[in-house]
C-alpha cells in the first residue's frame, strides 16, 4: 500500500501534462541552468580553492539535496488536508499518507539528482563514484531527517494551519544558512564559528567531499547527526501517532 | 476474552468546539497531555452494545442521530471522546459512496487502491480482480476516470471492491440505496450468503424493509443516544410508530382542538388496558373497546368508532347507526355501548382507537377521544392489514 501511494503520487503529478515524465528530465536541467546563471554569472559566487570545480558543480551538489529535504518537509505537511477525503471515509493508517508523500517528494528530488550527476559526469567532471555509498547514506540521513521533521509538520498542520505559511519561510532561512550556493569558506570568520552549529552544513560538506573527492568514510559528526535524525524520525512519529486520532474532526 | 466481535462500551463522541484559532490550539494541547480532546459539540452518548461473529445489526434513526458518527468511530476514521470500542476481527466498511476514490484516476486504479486499503496485497487483488470486475459489471468504463462515472457505476465499484475483501465485519452507510434495482438485488444477495457464511454486518439503512430482511438486532439512535436495542422487528417497529405520531402531530398542531360542546365522548378505553400503561396487542388478538358519551338532550348519540394508524391514516371505521344499534343509559345521559374486534388482522406498526360522538342522526361528530396502541409481530408483509391469502402454485409442466 506504502509502494502504491507512492506510485500514484508520483504519477498525479504528471498525469494530464503532454510531456508527462519527460519534466523529471527538464526540470531539473532548466532550474540548474537558471541557478548557473544568477549566482555564477551575475553574482559571480566563487567555491573553496581546494576543490577545483566549477561553481554549478558546487552547486548541484547542495541545492538537490536541499530541495529534497525541504520538499518532503512541505509536502508531507501538506499531506493530511490533501488527502481529507480519504482520512475521512477510509480507516487508513495516516502515518503511511504522509511518510509517502514526503517519500514521494524526496524520491522526485532524487531523480533530478541523478539527472543533473549524470549531466555533470557528461560535462567532464569527474564524479567520484567510489564515495557513492558514503553519499547514499548521507541521502538516507537527509531523508529520515525529512520524514521525521514532515511528520511533526504534518500533524501540526492540522490543528495549526500557520504553519502553512511559516514553513517555507522557516525553510528558506534554513535554504540560506546553509552552504548551497555558496562555500563555507566565503563567510567571514565570525559566522563560521556559527555555521558549524547547523549540521545541514556539515552533511553537504560531506557530500560534496564524498562525490567529488571521493571520502569513502562519513565523519563523525555525520555518524551523530544520522542517529540524532533516527531520533527525530522515532519522535516523529510518536508526536503524529498521539495526534492523528483526532485529525478528521479538524480537518 | 469474550467471543464477541465489537464491543462498544460507554461510547461518546463530542467534536471539538469551533474552529476559531484559539479553539484549536487548545484541542491540541489537550490532545498532546491528556490523549483527548474536552468539551465540544456531543453527538453521541453513552452508546453501549455488542455484536457477536454471525449477527446482524441495523442502526436507525432520524437524520442527524448519530448513525454516521457511531460508524465512523467503529471504523476508526474517528476517535471516540469518551468510552472505549473494542473488536476482533478485520473490518471493512463502505461509509460513502466512492469513498477513497480518486476522481482523475480509473476506475481499474481506484479499485486496487482501495483493494489496498482494505489490507488487499497485490497478488490478492490480481486473484480476485476478475470477480471484481464481474461484480461491479460496469464493463470497459473500468478504464475511464471515476470522475465520468454515476453515482451508480461509484457504488458499484466501491461494493464490489469490499465484496471480495470478505471481512469479518461488514459496515455499510446507507450506500445500497444509489445503485439501480438489479444492483441493489445483487448486494442484498451478496450481503445474504455472506451473513449465511457467518458474516457479521453492521449497516445504516433508512429502508426498514431492508434491515427487517437482512438484520437480527437494531439499534435505534436518537439524538446521539440509544433509544432501543434488541430484536429487529421490535425496535423497528417501535421506530416506525414514533415517526408516524411524529408527522401526525405535526400535522395537528395549529388544528385547535374541538370544544366539547353538545355529544361528549366521556370515557373511552381499550379493555384490559385501564391504566395508563403502554397498549400492545399480538397481530390477531382480540381487542375490545367501551366507550361513554355523555348526551346534552337526553337523546341516544351515536358512536363512531375507527381505527387509524398513528400516522392519521384511516383503517377501519363503523358507526353504531351502520349496524342499528342503540346505546343504552345508566342515567338519562349517560349512554354506554362497547366494540368488539374478535381478530385484529392489523400489521405491526403504531395504530389508535379513535372514538367519535355523534348526534342522534348520525350527520356531525361532535367529539373525539384517541388511545393508542401498538401492534407487535413477527410479519414481513407490507402495509396496514393482514389479509387472508394462500399462494397458488400451479403443478409443474413436465
Amino acid at each position: 500500500m506504502f509502494l502504491d501511494l507512492i506510485s500514484r503520487d508520483l504519477r498525479s503529478r504528471f498525469i494530464g501534462s503532454y510531456t508527462g515524465w519527460l519534466w523529471l528530465l527538464i526540470n531539473p536541467l532548466l532550474l540548474l541552468g537558471v541557478y548557473a546563471f544568477v549566482f555564477g554569472v551575475i553574482f559571480k559566487a566563487r567555491v573553496p580553492e581546494n576543490m577545483e570545480v566549477s561553481f554549478v558543480v558546487w552547486l548541484a551538489l547542495g541545492l538537490w539535496p536541499w530541495l529534497a529535504f525541504s520538499e518532503g518537509i512541505v509536502s508531507a505537511s501538506e499531506s493530511m488536508p490533501r488527502y481529507k477525503n480519504l482520512i475521512s471515509k477510509v480507516a487508513v493508517p495516516r502515518e503511511i499518507l504522509a511518510l509517502s508523500t514526503a517519500t514521494a517528494s524526496f524520491v522526485l528530488q532524487m531523480v533530478g539528482f541523478v539527472v543533473v550527476l549524470v549531466l555533470i559526469s557528461l560535462l567532464g567532471v569527474t564524479i567520484h563514484w567510489s564515495g557513492l555509498i558514503h553519499a547514499a547514506s548521507i541521502l538516507t540521513t537527509l531523508f529520515i531527517l525529512s520524514c521525521g521533521i514532515g511528520l511533526f509538520a504534518a500533524a501540526l498542520r492540522v490543528y495549526i494551519p500557520d504553519i502553512e505559511q511559516l514553513l517555507p519561510t522557516m525553510l528558506m532561512f534554513g535554504f540560506f544558512l546553509t552552504p548551497i550556493i555558496y562555500a563555507p569558506e566565503m563567510l567571514p570568520e565570525a559566522f563560521g564559528v556559527w555555521l558549524d552549529l547547523n549540521p545541514m552544513a556539515g552533511l553537504l560538506t560531506d557530500l560534496r567531499g564524498a562525490l567529488l573527492v571521493g571520502d569513502a568514510f562519513p565523519s563523525l559528526a555525520t555518524g551523530v547527526f544520522a542517529a540524532i535524525s533516527a531520533l527525530i524520525f522515532l519522535l516523529g512519529m510518536m508526536f503524529f501517532r498521539r495526534m492523528s486520532p483526532f485529525f478528521e474532526d479538524f480537518l | 476474552m469474550s467471543e464477541h466481535l465489537l464491543t462498544v462500551d460507554a461510547l461518546g463522541k463530542s467534536y471539538p468546539p469551533g474552529v476559531v484559532n484559539m479553539g484549536r490550539l487548545k484541542a491540541f494541547w489537550s490532545i498532546l497531555l491528556k490523549g483527548h480532546t474536552v468539551g465540544g459539540k456531543s453527538v453521541l452518548e453513552d452508546i453501549n452494545f455488542e455484536v457477536q461473529a454471525g449477527e446482524s445489526v441495523g442502526v436507525i434513526g432520524a437524520n442527524g442521530a448519530g448513525k454516521s458518527t457511531l460508524l465512523k468511530l467503529i471504523t476508526g476514521v474517528l476517535a471516540p471522546s469518551q468510552g472505549a470500542i473494542q473488536t476482533n476481527g478485520t473490518i471493512a466498511a463502505l461509509l460513502e459512496l466512492g469513498a477513497g476514490f480518486e476522481p482523475e484516476y480509473t476506475g481499474l486504479e481506484n479499485l486496487r487502491m482501495n483493494a489496498a486499503f482494505l489490507g488487499l496485497n497485490r497478488k490478492q487483488i490480481d486473484d480476485r480482480l476478475d470477480n471484481i470486475l464481474a461484480f461491479a459489471d460496469i464493463g470497459q468504463s473500468i478504464h475511464e476516470p471515476i470522475k465520468h462515472y454515476s453515482s451508480g457505476m461509484v457504488v458499484r465499484l466501491g461494493f464490489a471492491v469490499v465484496a471480495s475483501v470478505k471481512p469479518d465485519l461488514l459496515i455499510t452507510d446507507e450506500v445500497l440505496a444509489v445503485g439501480d434495482e438489479s444492483f441493489q438485488k445483487k448486494c442484498i444477495r451478496w450481503i445474504e450468503s455472506y451473513l449465511d457464511q457467518g458474516g457479521t454486518l453492521l449497516m445504516v439503512s433508512h429502508n426498514m424493509y431492508q434491515v427487517q430482511k437482512l438484520c437480527r438486532k437494531a439499534l435505534w439512535l436518537e439524538q446521539g443516544r440509544s433509544r432501543a436495542w434488541g430484536d429487529v422487528f421490535d425496535v423497528t417497529q417501535a421506530y416506525l410508530a414514533w415517526h408516524e405520531r411524529n408527522d401526525a402531530e405535526q400535522q395537528l398542531k395549529g388544528q385547535s382542538q374541538r370544544s366539547g360542546s353538545g355529544y361528549q365522548v366521556q370515557q373511552a378505553w381499550i379493555e384490559g388496558f385501564e391504566s395508563n400503561s403502554a397498549i400492545t396487542f399480538e397481530s390477531g388478538d382480540r381487542m375490545q373497546v367501551h366507550l361513554q358519551i355523555r348526551s346534552p338532550d337526553g337523546r341516544p348519540p351515536v358512536a363512531l368508532v375507527g381505527i387509524a394508524r398513528a400516522d392519521g391514516t384511516p383503517v377501519f371505521g363503523t358507526a353504531s347507526d351502520h349496524s342499528d344499534q342503540l346505546l343504552t343509559s345508566q342515567d338519562n345521559r349517560l349512554y354506554s355501548i362497547s366494540i368488539e374486534f374478535p381478530r385484529l388482522a392489523l400489521l405491526p406498526g403504531g395504530y389508535a382507537v379513535r372514538v367519535c360522538a355523534m348526534d342522534p342522526e348520525g350527520l356531525r361528530i361532535h367529539d373525539t377521544h384517541e388511545c393508542e396502541f401498538s401492534v407487535r409481530g413477527r410479519s414481513r408483509s407490507l402495509g396496514m392489514i393482514e389479509l387472508p391469502y394462500r399462494w397458488i402454485v400451479p403443478e409443474a409442466v413436465e
